[in-house]
């Protein structure tokens, strides 16, 4: 049996699927839960194909909401475990994480976004935003991360099991259909040799010791008999989570010193906008760009600023006002005029971008 | 085209044809081989929910720094194989796009071909497959017809990739690597003729 599912660090070109179980293999996942949809089939054959090289395990499951139970009980049995759905899957996987929210459970999720709503396309779009972000009967209280290309789904597909044991609060990897069908060049590599140290994970069930002797009692509940008493453990959580928010956001921004108009954009679409950005820079004309990385929480002070600025705000995205809801809602108060380029389910070119932008110039 | 003019920007290819043509398996040649020479390449193939049948459409961009959206609106040269791939892809057609087509596809007139293009071409390369090779290769000699219409790769480069993802049936028959080879200096060939 090989040691390690990469030794060093290579260049590679693959699809994102395969890119995110290689990543889940060198974060040192031990077993993934899920049940086929597309677009995120392959992770699972490519996790099926390469895991039991590594002595890790998969479980395929009847449905959706099995494989996020199921990842839960992976979770409580201390193991890092993570599940891959998309589309109608998702809708499904928010009842688990709505209990992993509700128990504070590390629970990893990969969601490659397909177009909605109902089966609609398996290819692409951005409208799983909401329900990632704040889907189930709760209070959004996780960490969504929506990546942009190979390299990223890489890097935080490791960062996503990192944060979720750290902070215990369910982590998504926000991808989407062309990211997960796509093939171009990224680095792989073992985590160590970047010295990324992978957080120990703890089982909550079965824990040495005896209750009453010599350990406290393990108190898992996602049920609760008053209302004072959920309302005392949801301010606990909450409060916890406002606590780490400022350490987990994160966002890139560039040109919005000066600009008149900054774009606003995530995953996929931000390639996009990202290209757009600098060839209207390239003119002479003041555009610049705002691109949440993590989408819960979401990086709303660094907006703030930025929308306090700028004449205007572009939202760009493959859904009609997902993303849009996210920036009203943390720059609320402020004044800067916003537009939208929306274009659920179909994917944004830097030439629309660039339309665009000069149309409201 | 020039080699410096074809490195200043991203090189957009669209290619269309029925499913089981090939078409895909050309992009991915074409995109690995492009990565091996140290460029970018960003290669997506279209999917919908059709196991078989249909319109496949691949979409491929080779540039030397990253590529931003992975599909575009007007691509640098269209390639497509059946009638249906014809009418699916002239939207990617604009002023400065090479338009590709087989001579032997049926019930296409002269209006069904894009207006706006830079230049069209049909080339024989099914009747050549047919007569001269063999229908397999049909899609080898759209890559060397691609290769030698944009410049995107070396023929080298293209040959290693081939071997690289077929090597292992030239292993069992030699006489399959040879006819991959001559079907890609063939495309080129019936390319270079027109252009």
């Amino acid at each position: 049996m090989a040691d390690k599912p990469i030794e060093g660090e290579k260049k590679a070109f693959m699809t994102g699927n395969e890119v995110v179980a290689w990543a889940a293999l060198a974060a040192g996942a031990e077993i993934m839960y899920g049940y086929p949809i597309t677009p995120q089939n392959e992770i699972m054959h490519y996790w099926t194909r390469l895991a039991p090289k590594f002595n890790r395990k998969f479980l395929q499951t009847e449905d959706e909401l099995s494989a996020g139970f199921t990842t839960i009980g992976g979770v409580l049995a201390g193991k890092r475990a993570f599940t891959a759905t998309a589309g109608p899957g998702n809708t499904l996987m928010q009842e688990p994480m709505s209990m992993a929210e509700m128990m504070r459970l590390p629970t990893v999720v990969v969601i490659q976004q397909r177009g909605g709503p109902s089966t609609a396309t398996v290819i692409y779009s951005q409208q799983e935003v909401t329900m990632t972000t704040y889907g189930g009967n709760g209070e959004g209280l996780r960490i969504v991360y929506s990546t942009s290309n190979h390299q990223e789904l890489f890097d935080y597909t490791i960062k996503a099991f990192n944060t979720a044991w750290k902070y215990r609060f369910p982590t998504f990897i926000l991808g989407d259909g062309y990211q997960a069908k796509m093939r171009e060049s990224l680095t792989i590599y073992d985590p160590e040799v970047r010295g990324i140290e992978m957080v120990p994970t703890t089982p909550y069930v079965l824990r040495p010791g005896q209750i009453g002797v010599n350990r406290e009692p393990n108190h898992l509940r996602n049920t609760y008999n008053t209302e004072e008493e959920l309302y005392e453990v949801l301010q606990k959580h909450i409060s916890a989570y406002n606590e780490v928010a400022p350490e987990i956001v994160e966002y890139q921004e560039f040109g919005t010193e000066d600009a008149e108009i900054v774009v606003v954009s995530h995953g996929v679409v931000f390639r996009s906008c990202k290209g757009a950005v600098q060839e209207l820079r390239e003119e002479g004309l003041r555009v610049g760009y705002f691109r949440p990385i993590t989408l819960r929480p979401f990086p709303g002070e660094q907006l703030r600023k930025v929308a306090e600025r700028a004449r205007m705000l572009l939202i760009v995205e493959s859904a009609y006002g997902q993303l849009a809801k996210l920036v009203k809602d943390a720059i609320f108060g402020c004044s800067v005029r916003i537009e939208g380029l929306f274009k659920p389910g179909v994917g944004i070119t830097s030439e629309e971008v660039v339309t665009k932008v000069k149309e409201l110039l | 085209m020039s080699n410096t003019a074809v490195r200043s920007k991203v090189v957009k290819i669209a290619l269309a044809g029925e499913g089981g043509q090939g078409v895909q398996s050309v992009a991915e040649i074409l995109a690995e081989a492009a990565n091996d020479e140290g460029r970018e390449a960003l290669y997506i193939p279209n999917f919908g929910v059709e196991q078989r049948g249909g319109v496949s459409v691949a979409y491929l961009q080779i540039a030397d720094k990253p590529i931003a959206a992975p599909k575009f609106q007007t691509a640098d040269i269209v390639v497509a194989l059946s009638d249906r791939a014809i009418f699916r892809t002239k939207q990617y057609v604009g002023p400065e796009t090479l338009f590709v087509y087989d001579s032997s596809i049926q019930g296409v007139s002269e209006e069904d071909l894009p207006r706006n293009a830079r230049k069209i071409l049909a080339i024989p390369a099914l009747e050549t497959a047919n007569s001269e090779l063999h229908p397999r290769v049909f899609n080898i000699i759209i890559m060397g017809a691609v290769i030698k219409a944009t410049g995107v790769v070396s023929m080298e480069g293209a040959k290693k990739a081939i071997e690289k993802k077929l090597g292992y049936k030239f292993e069992q028959n030699p006489a399959l690597r040879e006819l991959n080879f001559k079907a890609l200096e063939k495309g080129a060939e019936l390319v270079e003729k027109l252009l």
